[in-house]
């Protein structure tokens, strides 16, 4: 209990003391402020492995008048995710290292990737659904503060934009999974996630169901983001800082898809039944969406945002197939996207600070030519988002893809194997735009204008995601095996 | 009949008759000691904080249990109740206009005009109105205390003697007096219906059987709700508010938009509580009114570059906001509704608080406007950062928990009633007062501009503005920014200390 509560404290006290005492003080120089947060990093990821193994409870009421409890927990489900979101909050400071923020006080920076920490993981860890509310809410502001201040545009306006639409569209969502969450609360009588889950929407009636997870649906999908409620994310992606653009993606997008999980599949399964052909479909347009996008588009940082919304897709896909292999591939695939895409940031990052811009269109040397660290970083990154088996991508997607051909016993099967069928063709798009742009930046015998290879914190980031890029995609059951019992134990009243 | 008519508690008075004794004291003091002028703030300080103290034993009521005074001879019905409702609500009118009375605090440079006994007395006499009025029971008192706690703000406002002053204070005026008409008809409306003068359930639910008297009484609701939609500055009567709150002295308009928004709901609740039994269908008169106002607020809030007119259009939105669970009569609506109203005034007192401070330190033009809090939390962390968490509160986001919370107060209601419309026009004003607030934000956290740059280094040059600016800020006004923040930061931290006074 101690162990939980330490690894929420941490973040939240090293958080607020470097944004509100910070200034002035000796940790204002960006060394120590860079120590501090290293430190605290590596504390509560600590803290956080050490929960996933106790699995310790905390519980106890916080709000009376409201019957809003103070309850944090540990399950199959949200470990994954927990250490996750701790170890890229470690990678995230040792990065920033050797690419100090710019724009801004380095004590506001690293106190705001703090409190981003501190958010995501008393979202995972949150086992009420209105303190789940209050701890998604933690994460705006600061993420807003990193984008707006810490941005790396010249362009002032675009940041104010950038920054504005993620926070007022994420508002937006989650405002909307308010209304939800207190309408499920209301109806099931709890708001105990567990025992939301445990009763199955029992004793709520069908059109109840349908409201209260189209609800919540559209609030998560605009976090998630599904299509066409995505709009919000290229450009925050643009705009943000390498730090801002990895816990944004790899981070926060997974708080809309465990949210779907948590507080809709389980709790409302006839309501998602009835609404998951919908949410398949436009998961499927994300797909293709983004990969298409993805095909033309000349900013290299815009472009992995596309394809985030990409692989959201199939997590949404699978999640709709309503099955165990279905949930499963959804909750793999959302681990393997946050870790590819970390890579992805950190490597386009780092090649946007020394190209001075993140064009496409412009020549380069090739990275395999002049920083075959980088190159092979690039590959691999890159193999992995086309899918390719014996790597991390390869699982979620292709399990998602054969879940959706054999959806659970109530979903339109005829329509779910269309939709399997396009997500294939999804995966052809995703091989074009990955190839395009290896093409464009790897390959080729330019050596003009050279730039630095990766080394130091830099390098041993890319290294270690690289490595997990290639264990997990090895060794996938290191994930599966800890999310199938809870999984099963949702799928397995659904199909009843 | 020779009997005294009612019987009188002073004891349970005592909220509001201390701010009245308070009041007359300071008028008798300064006609017999002249030159005084901070004796008055410190008597008016010591008769509210006295009112607080004596509010605490009603709170923490169990639900139906009420401090009664005033009672008609032979176990009677009363004219006065404080329960924890009304507790709650009259010690957060008394601390508000204790706040108020800090910020206005003299220094001895500037003569205020009319005095300082005029401003001491008029803020304790509204005060006093505010206090009652949550407590009045009967048709009577309850109008005259509604109009005791608007009028003397009227005077507050046009003291200043600026024009744009005046015309405030006109359009205040004005207002009043069209709610007091409406009021005064919707109080014989009530007593038409129900045929009893006072207002509690035993007299609406004399006409639940009685199909021709029942539409008076939704009739004189709907009235109620019209009257007092002009001092919550409700859209479509909202017209007033920025006028007032940008022609009045600061401290004056923190008082309209705390201590005066608190009488103008605590008069609300005591009729919305008194029908609450009739388990009335949803009013959608509130619920048209709330959707309306929220967004009309919001979008003219956004609009607006000067913090005083943006915080007025924030006050038309919230109060929006505090009427939102309404639409849903029932007593769980009635705390929400005390419940969020409480936490904007914490969080509007504050901003006001700091836009008085760095009037004080960064001159007017740049403390009003919106432009001018460019490099605040470089300049002024303190002062940043307690108006930060200000305005976090007001758009509902954490770091300001206490907003979050609200924010769930105020929707759970109206989704337990299942008006899934007004619910998600309520989402859709979150984002857009998420924009007004985080626009101001900007400002706070952003680098300093080139221009005040250039000013800056224009300082040695301007021997005369430098002195005028770079005045500090006075202690009474540290001391009252310190005292909201304080309490903003300990109600964040456990937002059950503001969700409690409202029993459960």
């Amino acid at each position: 209990m101690i162990l939980l509560l330490a690894a929420l404290a941490i973040p939240a006290v090293t958080g607020t003391s470097l944004i509100v005492a910070g200034r002035g003080s000796a940790t204002s120089a960006e060394g120590n402020a860079n120590l501090l947060s290293l430190a605290a990093s590596v504390a509560t990821a600590a803290l956080v492995i050490a929960t996933v193994i106790a699995r310790p409870v905390v519980d106890y009421l916080w709000l009376p008048s409201l019957g809003v409890r103070f309850h944090f927990a540990v399950d199959g489900i949200s470990a994954p995710l927990l250490i996750l979101t701790a170890a890229l909050s470690v990678a995230v400071v040792v990065h920033a290292r050797s690419h100090p923020p710019r724009g801004g006080s380095p004590t506001t920076f690293y106190g705001c990737l703090q409190l981003v920490e501190l958010g995501a993981l008393a979202t995972f860890y949150a086992r009420d659904a209105v303190l789940f509310f209050v701890a998604f809410e933690i994460v705006l502001i600061p993420m807003w503060v990193l984008i707006s201040r810490f941005g790396d545009s010249h362009d002032l306006a675009a940041r104010a934009d950038a920054s504005g639409r993620f926070v007022l569209y994420t508002v937006l969502g989650s405002t909307l999974m308010l209304v939800g969450i207190l309408a499920l609360v209301q109806s099931a009588g709890t708001a105990n996630i567990d025992a939301l889950a445990a009763a199955h929407g029992a004793g709520m009636a069908r059109h109840t169901q349908i409201i209260i997870a189209s609800l919540l649906l559209v609030g998560m999908g605009i976090k998630i983001p599904v299509w066409p409620l995505h709009t919000w994310l290229p450009p925050a992606h643009t705009i943000a800082p390498t730090a801002g653009s990895v816990m944004l993606a790899a981070v926060l997008l997974k708080m809309g898809t465990y949210g779907v999980v948590r507080l809709v599949i389980a709790p409302l399964p006839i309501g998602f039944g009835a609404l998951a052909p919908v949410f398949g479909a436009v998961g499927v347009v994300g797909i293709l969406w983004g990969g298409l996008a993805c095909l033309v588009e000349n900013d290299l940082k815009r472009l992995i945002a596309y394809s985030s919304v990409a692989h959201m897709g199939f997590v949404v896909l699978g999640l709709s197939s309503g099955t165990t292999v279905g949930l499963q591939a959804a909750l793999f695939a959302n681990v393997a996207h946050g870790v590819v895409s970390a890579l992805l940031f950190f490597l386009v990052g780092g090649l946007k600070e020394r190209w001075g811009s993140a064009d496409l269109a412009t020549a380069r040397a090739a990275l395999r030519e002049v920083s075959p660290r980088l190159g092979l970083a690039l590959v691999v990154g890159f193999a992995a988002s086309l899918g390719l088996p014996g790597l991390i991508g390869f699982w979620g997607e292709f399990l998602a893809m054969f879940a959706a051909w054999n959806p659970a016993p109530d979903r339109p099967q005829g329509l779910m194997r269309v939709l399997a069928v396009l997500a294939v063709t999804g995966t052809a798009v995703a091989a074009g735009y990955s190839l395009r742009v290896l093409r464009l930046i790897w390959s080729g015998d330019r050596t003009t204008p050279a730039h630095a290879d990766a080394r130091g914190g830099e390098w041993s980031v890319l290294a270690v995601l690289v490595a997990a890029v290639l264990v997990l995609g090895v060794a996938p059951g290191l994930v599966l095996n800890s999310t199938i019992k809870d999984v099963t134990a949702i799928t397995s009243e659904v199909s009843r | 009949m020779s009997q005294a008519v009612v019987s009188v508690n002073a004891g349970m008075l005592l909220p509001v008759l201390a701010p009245a004794v308070g009041a007359a004291v300071v008028l008798v003091v300064d006609v017999a000691f002249q030159r005084l002028r901070r004796a008055h703030y410190v008597i008016a300080l010591v008769s509210l904080v006295v009112g607080a103290v004596a509010t605490l034993a009603g709170l923490g009521m169990v639900a139906g249990g009420a401090r009664q005074t005033l009672c008609l001879p032979g176990g009677g019905q009363c004219m006065y109740a404080a329960d924890s409702v009304a507790s709650a609500l009259q010690l957060a009118a008394l601390l508000a206009a204790a706040v108020t009375l800090l910020l206005s605090w003299p220094d001895d440079k500037k003569q205020s005009r009319g005095g300082t006994a005029v401003i001491v007395s008029l803020v304790l006499a509204a005060t006093a109105g505010a206090t009652a009025v949550a407590g009045a029971r009967d048709v009577g008192s309850w109008l005259v205390a509604l109009e005791l706690a608007t009028l003397p703000t009227v005077a507050l406002v046009a003291l200043r003697g600026a024009s744009s002053a005046i015309s405030g204070a006109v359009d205040l005026l004005t207002t009043s007096l069209v709610s007091f008409g409406l009021l005064a008809l919707a109080a014989g409306l009530w007593f038409t219906a129900t045929g009893s003068a006072f207002l509690n359930p035993a007299a609406a639910l004399m006409v639940i059987h009685d199909p021709t008297r029942r539409p008076i009484l939704v009739l004189a609701v709907v009235v109620v709700v019209a009257g007092i939609g002009f001092k919550l500055s409700l859209v479509p009567f909202h017209a007033w508010t920025p006028e007032a709150y940008d022609g009045a002295p600061l401290p004056i308009a923190a008082f309209l938009a705390g201590v005066s928004k608190i009488a103008a709901l605590a008069a609300l609740l005591v009729v919305i509580r008194a029908v609450a039994p009739l388990g009335a269908p949803p009013l959608t008169a509130i619920a048209i009114v709330s959707a309306v106002s929220m967004t009309l607020g919001n979008v003219m809030a956004l609009r607006q570059d000067g913090v005083v007119r943006l915080l007025a259009w924030s006050t038309v939105a919230q109060a929006g906001w505090v009427v939102l669970p309404l639409a849903t009569v029932s007593s769980a609506a009635v705390r929400a509704s005390g419940a969020y109203l409480l936490a904007y005034v914490l969080a509007t007192i504050l901003a006001f608080a700091v836009v008085a401070a760095l009037v004080q330190t960064r001159g007017a033009a740049r403390a009003r406007n919106l432009t001018g809090y460019r490099g605040l939390l470089r300049d002024h962390p303190f002062l940043a950062s307690a108006l930060a968490l200000a305005l976090l509160s007001l758009a509902g986001l954490p770091p300001g928990i206490l907003g979050v919370v609200a924010k769930v107060v105020a929707l759970r209601p109206v989704v337990a009633s299942e008006l899934w419309l007004l619910a998600v026009v309520a989402a859709v004003n979150a984002v857009l007062g998420v924009a007004v607030y985080l626009r101001w934000l900007r400002a706070v956290l952003a680098s300093p501009d080139s221009e005040a740059k250039a000013s800056a280094r224009q300082v040695p040059d301007g021997g005369a503005s430098v002195a005028a600016l770079s005045v500090r800020v006075h202690p009474a006004t540290l001391v009252a920014v310190g005292f909201s923040a304080i309490a903003l930061v300990v109600t964040s931290l456990s937002p059950q200390l503001i969700l409690g006074l409202f029993g459960s």
